[in-house]
C-alpha cells in the first residue's frame, strides 16, 4: 500500500487561523499619589484596575530592553524612592504570568506590602524621594496585516509584527484568555497539535529576556520545529 | 601612576601667529561678549589651542530643511510601527484638527507643531495650525502667567485678567471653529474654549509647562476655563492639577530627523570638532544647554576638574541665550571665570541655528552631562539617549523619568556624585555603552515624535468615540 503523501509540518494547515494583532496604549494620569509606603498601600488597595495593570504588565512592556532589574513600577520605586531594598526584591519577584486577573494581582501585591510593613514599621511613613503617581492606562487594540494558516506564515508573521505584538500576545494575553498561557501556545496546540513546542513558548522567561529575545526564543522553536520535516 | 606627557608643550600663539607673549589678542568665546581669557601653557598641539580661541561658528541661519516624510521614519522605528499609526490614522480619516498656540516661529511648542502638523496632513486627518495674535501689553501678561505658573510672584489684578480674556475674545471672534478637534497649547490661548458651547467638537488642553507650584491666584483664574475643556495632556504627572477631566500624559518628543538629531557623517563631525578645536583622540564632557543657573553649568565645571584629576578629558560647554539675555552673559562670565586658564574647557556660545553642531557635539561626546538643578522635561537628555550616549544627569523636573538610575543613565544629586559616576564611565567603556544602548531603545519608545503621532490619533480617537479602549480586570 502507498504510503499517504507526508505534508510538511511547516505547510499543514492550522484548523483556525491565527490573526496577529497589536495593541497601542494612552497613560492617564490618575488622581492619586504616593509620597511614603503607606499611602502607596492604601493607593494599590484603592486604584482602577487600569492603574495595576498599567504598573505591572504595561511597564514589562514600556521597558522591554531591560533584561535586568526591572519587573514593575512598585518594585522599582520600593527601590530607587523608598530605599527599601527587601520589599522592592518581593515585590520584583511577583511575576504576572501568574496571574489570570487583577484582583489577584492587586492582593498580591497588598500582601505583600503588608507583611513587609508589619516588620519594618519604620518604614510605613518615612517620606520618599521622590512620590509615585498613580497612572492608568487606556489599550486599543489594533490590527496587523498578518495572518497565519500554517507553521510557515506564523513565522513570517513572528518575524515581521512589532515589539507590541509580541507583548500583547505573549504577556497581556493571560488577562484576556484566563489562563496561565499566551496566544501563540494556545494557537499552536489547539490548532495545530503541537503540545510540546506550545509547553516550550510558554516556559520562556519574560523577565531574564526583552521582548526581542522572546521573539527570538519562539522564532527558534518554531524553525527547529519546521526543520524536523 | 601618572603617565609621563611626551610631547613637547607649545607655546601659545596670538592670533597673528606670533608666539604668545604678553601682547597676544586676549582669546575669547565666539559670540559671547568679549571677556579675556588666557590659557595657561599646555601640551595641546598649536591648531587646537588657535581653534579653541577662534572656534569657527555660522554667522548666518542655513535654508531650513525640507520636512521629513512619514516613510522617512520606516527605517528608524520599523515598519510594523508605522503600519499601526496608518491604521489608527484610517480610522480617523475625514476628521479635522485645529491646533492653536500663541508662537509660530522659535519655541518649543512651534518647533513639535511644525513637524506634526505635515505628518497628521500626510495621513490625512486634515490638521490646521493658527496662531493667536495679540499685542504687547497681552504678551507680557502672559509672560507673567508663565512665569507665575512656574511658582514666581505675581501681582494679579483686574487689568490683567481684562487683558488676558479681550484678547482671547479677539481672537475667538477672528477665528472659525469649525473641526471635529480643538487642541490648544498652553494658557495663553486658553479662554478660546468659550465657543465650546458653539461647535460640535472635543476640546483639549495641551499644557506644555510645569503646573506643580503654580502661583494660586494665576492658576485659580485659569482652572475654571481649564475644566471646560474634554481633556487635559501634561508633560510629566509632576507637572499636573487636580482636575475634574481626565488628564494624559504625552512626553515631550525629539524627531529623530532633524537636524539636530538625525545621523551625521563622521567627518562632519569631524570637522565641527576641528572647528571648535576638539581633541577626538581624548574623552570629551559635554552639556549643551543655556547659559542658566539652574543648568549648574559652574558645577559642571568642578565636577569635570574632580574626574581631571585622573582621566585626561575634556569639557564641552555649549549653548546660547548669552547674547540677548543679560542674565545669560552674567552666567557666562561666572563659567569663565571658574574655567579659568584651563585650555580643555571648551565654551561655545552658539546661535540658534547651530542644530547639525550641536548633534555633531553630542555624537562626539564621550559622556553627556546634564548637570541641572531644575528642570522641565530636559529634552537635552532625551537627544543624548538617542544618540545612544551615556548620560549623567540631575535626578530634577522630568530628567527621572528618561533616565532609570544605572540602566538607562545615571542620576546624580551634588558636584562630587557626579564627577564620581563621569569616572566610572570613562574607565568602564562596556558599562557605558550598555547605558547608552539601552537609552536609545528607551527613547525610541516613549520620546519619539512618532511615539506621540500614535498618542494624538489614539487620543483623538477615544475623544470622538471611534475608539473603545479594552477593558484590563
Amino acid at each position: 500500500m502507498a504510503a499517504a503523501p507526508q505534508v510538511l509540518t511547516s505547510r499543514r494547515w492550522a484548523r483556525a487561523p491565527f490573526y496577529f494583532n497589536s495593541a497601542a496604549h494612552l497613560l492617564r494620569i490618575g488622581k492619586e499619589k504616593a509620597t511614603n509606603l503607606q499611602e502607596l498601600l492604601d493607593a494599590v488597595r484603592s486604584c482602577s484596575d487600569a492603574c495595576i495593570f498599567q504598573h505591572t504588565f504595561q511597564t514589562l512592556e514600556e521597558h522591554h530592553f531591560i533584561r535586568e532589574g526591572f519587573s514593575n513600577d512598585f518594585s522599582h520605586w520600593a527601590f530607587s524612592a523608598c530605599n527599601e531594598v527587601g520589599l522592592a526584591e518581593r515585590l520584583a519577584a511577583l511575576d504576572v504570568r501568574e496571574f489570570t486577573s487583577i484582583a489577584a494581582l492587586r492582593e498580591r501585591v497588598v500582601h505583600i506590602m503588608e507583611s513587609y510593613l508589619e516588620r519594618n514599621p519604620r518604614a510605613t511613613t518615612r517620606p520618599a524621594m521622590e512620590p509615585f503617581y498613580l497612572m492608568a492606562v487606556d489599550l486599543v487594540v489594533v490590527p496587523t496585516p498578518y495572518v497565519a494558516r500554517n507553521l510557515e506564515e506564523f513565522a513570517e508573521g513572528l518575524r515581521n509584527v512589532s515589539i507590541h505584538s509580541i507583548y500583547y500576545h505573549f504577556i497581556d494575553a493571560r488577562l484576556r484568555i484566563k489562563l496561565n498561557n499566551n496566544d501563540f501556545s494556545v494557537w499552536l496546540d489547539r490548532d495545530l497539535d503541537m503540545g510540546a513546542a506550545a509547553d516550550r513558548i510558554n516556559r520562556i522567561d519574560i523577565y531574564t529576556s526583552t521582548l526581542e529575545g522572546v521573539r527570538r526564543n519562539i522564532l527558534r522553536t518554531i524553525e527547529g520545529e519546521m526543520a524536523r520535516t | 601612576m601618572k603617565k609621563e606627557q611626551t610631547q613637547k608643550p607649545v607655546e601659545e600663539k596670538a592670533p597673528d601667529g606670533n608666539a604668545g607673549s604678553g601682547k597676544a589678542e586676549p582669546p575669547r568665546v565666539a559670540g559671547a561678549p568679549f571677556k579675556e581669557r588666557r590659557f595657561r601653557q599646555t601640551h595641546l598641539p598649536a591648531h587646537f589651542i588657535e581653534r579653541r580661541k577662534r572656534p569657527r561658528i555660522q554667522t548666518e541661519p542655513p535654508p531650513p530643511p525640507a520636512p521629513p516624510r512619514l516613510e522617512d521614519y520606516a527605517a528608524i522605528i520599523g515598519k510594523p510601527e508605522l503600519d499601526e499609526i496608518r491604521f489608527l490614522a484610517r480610522h480617523l480619516q475625514g476628521k479635522t484638527v485645529k491646533m492653536v498656540n500663541s508662537t509660530a516661529v522659535g519655541g518649543g511648542v512651534a518647533e513639535i507643531l511644525n513637524r506634526l502638523v505635515p505628518l497628521m496632513n500626510e495621513l490625512e486627518v486634515p490638521t490646521k495650525w493658527e496662531v493667536i495674535t495679540g499685542g504687547n501689553d497681552f504678551y507680557e501678561v502672559t509672560k507673567g502667567f508663565h512665569n507665575a505658573l512656574h511658582g514666581g510672584e505675581y501681582n494679579l489684578n483686574q487689568q490683567i485678567q481684562d487683558i488676558f480674556m479681550s484678547y482671547n475674545e479677539q481672537n475667538r471672534q477672528r477665528m472659525e471653529f469649525v473641526e471635529d478637534l480643538f487642541v490648544i497649547h498652553d494658557p495663553q490661548p486658553a479662554g478660546l474654549i468659550r465657543s465650546k458651547s458653539e461647535t460640535r467638537g472635543r476640546w483639549i488642553w495641551r499644557c506644555h509647562i510645569d503646573l506643580s507650584n503654580p502661583h494660586a491666584g494665576v492658576w485659580d483664574f485659569l482652572k475654571p476655563m481649564v475644566e471646560q475643556y474634554d481633556a487635559a495632556i501634561f508633560s510629566s504627572p509632576a507637572f499636573t492639577r487636580q482636575l475634574n477631566v481626565p488628564q494624559y500624559l504625552f512626553y515631550p518628543s525629539i524627531d529623530p530627523l532633524s537636524e539636530k538629531n538625525r545621523d551625521l557623517e563622521e567627518s562632519f563631525i569631524d570637522k565641527v570638532c576641528d572647528d571648535f578645536g576638539i581633541d577626538r583622540s581624548r574623552p570629551i564632557l559635554c552639556q549643551i544647554s543655556r547659559f542658566d543657573r539652574l543648568k549648574d553649568p559652574v558645577g559642571v565645571i568642578e565636577a569635570y576638574k574632580l574626574v581631571k584629576k585622573y582621566v585626561d578629558c575634556q569639557l564641552v560647554l555649549a549653548g546660547g541665550g548669552a547674547t540677548d539675555d543679560p542674565e545669560g552673559a552674567a552666567v557666562l562670565e561666572e563659567v569663565m571665570a571658574a574655567a579659568g586658564d584651563d585650555p580643555d574647557v571648551i565654551i561655545l556660545n552658539l546661535p540658534p541655528w547651530s542644530a547639525l553642531e550641536i548633534n555633531a557635539l553630542q555624537r562626539a561626546s564621550t559622556v553627556i552631562i546634564q548637570k541641572s538643578l531644575k528642570e522641565g522635561f530636559g529634552l537635552t537628555v532625551t537627544e543624548g539617549l538617542w544618540k545612544q550616549k551615556p548620560v549623567v544627569a540631575g535626578a530634577v523636573g522630568g530628567i527621572p523619568t528618561q533616565i532609570i538610575h544605572k540602566l538607562t543613565g545615571v542620576l546624580v544629586h551634588s558636584v562630587e556624585g557626579c564627577a564620581y559616576q563621569v569616572r566610572y564611565l570613562l574607565t568602564h567603556p562596556e558599562f557605558a555603552a550598555q547605558l547608552g544602548k539601552n537609552g536609545r531603545e528607551h527613547a525610541k519608545e516613549n520620546f519619539l515624535i512618532t511615539v506621540n503621532l500614535k498618542r494624538w490619533l489614539l487620543l483623538f480617537q477615544i475623544l470622538l468615540g471611534v475608539a473603545k479602549p479594552s477593558k484590563t480586570s
